[in-house]
C-alpha cells in the first residue's frame, strides 16, 4: 500500500519536539500544519523551525493554526503526529478527537519517549489502533538523526512498512525498530549510565566523575552535562519510569539520587534554570563568567576552579592517544589501568557495553540496533565500537572479572574473533573524543 | 597514457566531522585516511612503496608542516617509506595524484599510496577566509579582504554575465541539486541541512550576499577531512584483483590526466581570454588534454563528472568548459536537467565541493575515489547507473591550477 504522504498535523507544535518534528516534515516538502493551543503559539512553533533549519522558503510548506482547527485539519490528513505533554490523559483526549475525524488510512504518531505506545492507544477505535505507532525523534531533531520506531502489538504491518519507508527516505533519519518497552531502547540504555554516574557523583564529586567518564570515554558530551543539558526533569521521568517498569540486573541504577530529588524539589532543573544550576552553573557573563559545581551533600556550589581533581595518569595517557588517532592504544590504557579511578570507568563503560548489548532480544532484535541508536541517537561510541576496540576476547575477560554479565552477542565474537561493528559508512573514530580537561 | 594506473579503491572520513571539537590532531586524520584505505582495499602496509600527500595550509590552520612524514607514522611496516607533500591550493590532491601516478608510470613503484587532507575548522571563518586568500595572489587579491574567494568567484559570474549573460536562479539550481545530491552520500558534510531551490533564491539573514552576486547558498563548506587511495601498476593490480577474486577489467584505472596553469591573478587570467569562447582556456585546455589522453572525443563518452564547485560560477564554468553546451550557453543544460543525478550526465552525484564538503587539499583525492566508487558500481545510493567512465575537475584559486582525470572501470 506504498501511498504518498501529502499532509502531516504537527499537534503540540509550540514545543521543543513539535516544532522541531514539524520541521523535518517540512523541510523534506511535506506541507505541514502546526497546530497549538492557540494559533500564536504555533505560529512561535513555525518561526522555531524557520531558526532550525535556517530558512524562510521553508514556511511555504507550513500552515498554523489553534486546536479548534484540529477536527478540519486532520480530516485530510495522512499522518498525525502527536507532540502535546508527555501524560496519558492529555494525550488520550486527543486521540480521542483524531479518532473521530480521521481518515480511514491516516497514520497516528506519537513523539512519547516514556509511555506506552499500546496504553496511549487503549480505548480508541480498532482502525486507529492499527494505524497508531511511536516515532521517537531525539532533540534536536533536524540534527539528531536516529530516531526510534516503536509499533505495539496491534500496529498494522503495512503501517510499520509505511512509515519505515517515510522516515528512511525522504526523512533522511536512521530507524531502530524497538519493541514497545519501556523507555525504548536509547533512553532505557543510555539513562542507566547517566544516573549510574549521577549516583557516583554523590561520593566522588560531579567535577571527578564527569572528568574521569568524559569524552575520553566515548561521547561528545560528559554525562553530568548531558543531565543538565536535558533538564533534571526530563531526568527524573525517564529514570523513575524505568526503575517502576523494569525489573533487570540494572534495576538499583534507575534509582534517582535523594540529594537529586532535593534539588529538584528546590527548583534546580540544570541548564534550563540558569540561576539555580544542576550540576554544575555558570554565574557572570563574558570575562567574569565563573564556572560553579554542585556539592550534592549540601545542595551548594562553589567554583570549579577551586575543586582538584586529580585524574590518574592513565586518564592523561587516553587523551593524548585519542589525540592522534590511536584509540586501540587509548582502550588499551583504559583496560590496563589499575587503581580505584580505573576500576569505576571500567564499571560504568564496561557496565555500559554489557547492559546494551543485553537488550539484544528484549528490546531489539539485533546488536546493531543498540548501535545504531546509541551513535546516531545519543552520539556515543555504539556498545560495539567499545568491544572491536577493547577486543573482544579481553572484553569477556573484563567483563568476567568486573561481575557483569556477558552478552551472547559478545561471547560469539569472542569465540569466533569476530568484530562486531555493523556500520561500514560510520567513521569509529568520531566517538573518540579528547577532552579537553584532561588536554 | 604509457602505462596504466589502476585505483584499488580508497578510504573517505565522513566530512561531517569536527576534529577541532573532536579534540584531534591533523595526523589524527590522516591516521585514519590511512587504516581506512589500507582496510577497504585490502593491500597490506608491507606492499605500499611510495606516499604522498596532498595539503593546501596545514601551517597556517594547524601550525604543521611535513605531513609526509606522518605517513611513517601510520603502520609498523610503513618504516623508510618515502613520502612527499604536494600542494597547489585547492587543487593540492590532484598533484599529490599526478606525482603518484607519474611515479608508477615511469615503473619506479608498483604501489603508492596517495592522501589528501586539510583541517579547517581550527580557526573562525573570517580567519580561515583570509588563509585561503593565500590561494590568490595574497598582496594584490585578498589582503585585508573579508573573504575574498566568494568575491573573485563573483566576478567569475560577472564575466560570464558580460559576455554571454547570467541569470541567478540557474545558479540556485546548481546549488540546490548539490545538495539534494549529498542527501543520499553518507559522508557528504550537508547531509542532513536543508536547501531547496527557493532558499537558494532567496536573499535575507539566512542566505546573505558574502562576496558580489556569490549568496552562502552559492558557496562550498569549510570542511574537516582526509581520504586515501591506493595507485598501482598494472602488474600489482593483476595479483591484488586475482586475491581479491575481481576482475582486472572491471578494477578502476586512471584512463586520462590534464593539467594546466593559468596566471595566478584573476584578472590576469580574463584579460588572457578576452576574445576567447571559453572564459577560462587553460581549464578547457586541461579538460580536452584529458579527452585526449583517454581517447574519447567528448564529453558524451562519460557517464558523470566530479568538478570543482567551491562556488555556484566555477560548476557554472566547468558545464561549458567539458562542453556540456556551447560556450556561455551552461544554463541550457541546466535546465534540461542534464547534470541532475538521473538526467543524461549527472555532475556531482556525490554532492560536490557545495554538499560533500571542501576539504581544500582533501578535494581532488575525494573525487577520483568518488569517480573510482561509480564505475566499479560501489557508490550505495548515489550510484550513477551502469558508469563505466566518470571524470573529474579540480581547480587551485581561482581557476589557476586546473586538473583534470578521466577514470575508468
Amino acid at each position: 500500500m506504498a501511498r504518498t504522504i501529502r499532509k502531516v498535523v504537527v499537534l503540540g507544535a509550540n514545543g521543543a519536539m513539535g516544532s522541531g518534528s514539524g520541521a523535518v516534515f517540512a523541510g523534506a516538502g511535506i506541507p505541514t500544519v502546526f497546530l497549538a493551543r492557540t494559533r500564536d503559539k504555533a505560529e512561535a512553533g513555525r518561526a522555531r523551525a524557520e531558526k532550525m533549519l535556517k530558512s524562510t522558503a521553508v514556511s511555504a510548506f507550513i500552515t498554523t493554526g489553534g486546536y479548534d482547527d484540529l477536527e478540519r485539519e486532520v480530516a485530510d490528513a495522512d499522518l498525525v503526529f502527536e507532540a502535546v505533554a508527555e501524560e496519558l490523559a492529555i494525550k488520550r483526549e486527543f486521540f480521542g478527537r483524531v479518532d473521530a475525524v480521521r481518515k480511514a488510512d491516516a497514520i497516528v504518531a506519537t513523539v512519547s519517549s516514556g509511555l506506552s505506545i499500546a496504553a496511549m492507544c487503549e480505548g480508541c477505535s480498532d482502525g486507529f489502533r492499527k494505524a497508531f505507532l511511536g516515532i521517537h525523534f531525539f532533540n534536536p531533531p533536524n540534527v539528531i538523526v536516529g530516531c526510534e520506531l516503536i509499533p505495539h502489538a496491534g500496529t498494522a504491518p503495512a503501517v510499520l512498512a509505511e512509515v519505515r519507508a517515510l522516515l528512511d527516505g525522504p526523512l533522511g533519519r536512521e530507524v531502530i525498530e524497538t519493541s514497545d518497552t519501556p523507555a525504548f531502547c536509547g533512553n532505557r540504555v543510555g539513562f542507566k549510565v547517566l544516573n549510574e554516574v549521577a549516583q557516583l557523583a554523590e561520593e566522588h564529586g560531579p567535577a571527578f566523575i564527569d572528568a574521569l567518564i568524559g569524552p575520553h570515554t566515548g561521547r561528545a558530551m560528559a554525562p553530568l552535562a548531558t543531565i543538565d543539558f536535558v533538564g533534571w526533569d526530563v531526568h527524573k521521568a525517564i529514570v523513575d519510569n524505568l526503575h517502576a517498569h523494569t525489573a533487570d540486573e540494572a534495576h538499583a541504577a534507575f534509582a534517582l539520587p535523594a540529594y537529586m530529588q532535593r534539588l529538584i524539589d528546590a527548583g534546580h532543573l540544570g541548564n534550563k534554570t540558569r540561576d539555580k544550576g544542576g550540576f554544575f552553573r555558570t554565574d557572570g557573563k563574558g570575562k567574569d563568567a565563573v564556572r560553579l559545581v554542585l556539592d550534592p551533600a549540601t545542595g551548594s556550589y562553589r567554583p570549579l576552579a577551586d575543586v582538584a581533581v586529580a585524574l590518574p595518569p592513565f586518564v592523561a595517557a587516553m587523551n593524548a592517544a585519542i589525540r592522534v588517532g590511536r584509540y586501540g592504544v587509548a582502550m588499551d590504557a583504559m583496560c590496563e589501568a589499575q587503581g580505584p579511578a580505573a576500576e569505576l570507568m571500567r564499571k560504568v563503560i564496561l557496565g555500559y557495553v554489557s547492559y546494551g548489548l543485553n537488550r539484544v532480544g528484549e528490546v531489539v532484535e539485533r546488536a546493531r540496533d543498540v548501535d545504531r541508536i546509541m551513535g546516531f541517537g545519543f552520539n556515543w561510541a555504539p556498545p560495539s565500537v567499545l568491544v572491536d576496540a577493547i577486543g573482544a576476547r579481553r572484553t569477556v575477560a573484563l567483563l568476567e572479572r568486573a561481575g557483569l554479565p556477558v552478552p551472547r552477542v559478545v561471547l560469539e565474537a569472542a569465540e569466533r574473533n569476530l568484530h562486531l561493528f555493523d556500520e561500514p559508512e560510520v567513521d569509529r573514530g568520531r566517538f573518540f573524543v579528547a577532552s579537553t580537561l584532561a588536554a | 597514457m604509457t602505462r596504466p594506473v589502476y585505483i584499488l579503491g580508497g578510504y573517505q572520513t565522513d566530512f561531517a566531522r569536527n576534529w577541532t571539537k573532536e579534540g584531534k590532531h591533523i595526523s589524527a586524520m590522516i591516521r585514519e585516511a590511512v587504516e581506512g584505505t589500507l582496510a577497504a582495499t585490502g593491500v597490506e602496509g608491507r606492499e605500499v612503496q611510495v606516499g604522498h600527500v596532498g595539503n593546501f595550509a596545514a601551517e597556517l590552520y594547524a601550525m604543521q608542516g611535513h605531513l609526509g612524514a606522518f605517513l611513517v607514522d601510520c603502520d609498523p611496516a610503513f618504516a623508510g617509506l618515502p613520502t612527499g607533500r604536494h600542494e597547489a591550493a585547492c587543487a593540492s590532491g590532484s598533484i599529490a595524484l599526478l606525482a603518484a601516478s607519474a611515479e608508477i608510470e615511469a615503473g619506479r613503484y608498483d604501489c603508492a599510496l596517495v592522501v589528501g587532507v586539510e583541517q579547517m575548522k581550527t580557526v573562525n571563518p573570517a580567519v580561515g577566509g583570509d588563509f585561503l586568500g593565500t590561494a590568490a595572489w595574497y598582496e594584490a587579491e585578498a589582503k585585508g579582504i573579508e573573504f575574498p574567494f566568494p568575491k573573485l568567484f563573483g566576478k567569475l559570474g560577472d564575466e560570464y554575465d558580460r559576455r554571454y549573460g547570467l541569470k541567478d536562479e540557474h545558479l540556485a539550481h546548481i546549488s540546490a541539486v548539490n545538495y539534494a545530491n549529498a542527501k543520499r552520500n553518507p559522508r557528504a558534510q550537508t547531509r542532513t541541512w536543508y536547501m531547496s531551490e527557493a532558499h537558494a533564491c532567496g536573499t535575507g539573514d539566512y542566505n546573505a550576499a558574502i562576496g558580489g552576486r556569490i549568496k552562502i547558498s552559492d558557496c562550498s563548506q569549510v570542511t574537516d577531512g582526509a581520504v586515501g587511495v591506493i595507485l598501482a601498476s598494472p602488474e600489482f593490480a593483476e595479483a591484488w584483483a586475482a586475491r581479491r577474486g575481481v576482475q582486472l577489467d572491471h578494477t578502476a584505472r586512471l584512463a586520462g590526466w590534464g593539467h594546466r596553469t593559468a596566471p595566478l591573478r584573476f584578472d590576469d587570467k580574463v584579460a588572457a581570454s578576452a576574445g576567447d569562447p571559453y572564459v577560462l582556456p587553460h581549464t578547457r585546455q586541461a579538460i580536452l588534454d584529458a579527452y585526449q589522453r583517454a581517447g574519447i572525443a567528448d564529453c558524451w563518452a562519460l557517464d558523470g563528472i566530479e568538478t570543482h564547485d567551491c562556488f555556484t560560477t566555477s560548476e557554472y564554468m566547468a558545464i561549458d568548459h567539458f562542453g556540456l553546451t556551447a560556450p556561455g550557453e551552461s544554463w541550457k543544460a541546466i535546465e534540461d536537467g542534464v547534470i541532475d543525478f538521473g538526467g543524461k550526465l549527472p555532475i556531482n552525484a556525490s554532492g560536490g565541493l557545495i554538499g560533500a564538503g571542501h576539504p581544500v587539499g582533501a578535494t581532488g583525492v575525494r573525487q577520483v575515489l568518488d569517480a573510482t566508487l561509480q564505475v566499479t558500481g560501489r557508490a550505495g545510493k548515489y550510484q550513477i547507473d551502469n558508469a563505466r567512465r566518470v571524470a573529474t575537475l579540480n581547480i587551485g584559486g581561482s581557476g589557476t591550477t586546473s586538473c583534470v582525470f578521466v577514470v575508468e572501470g
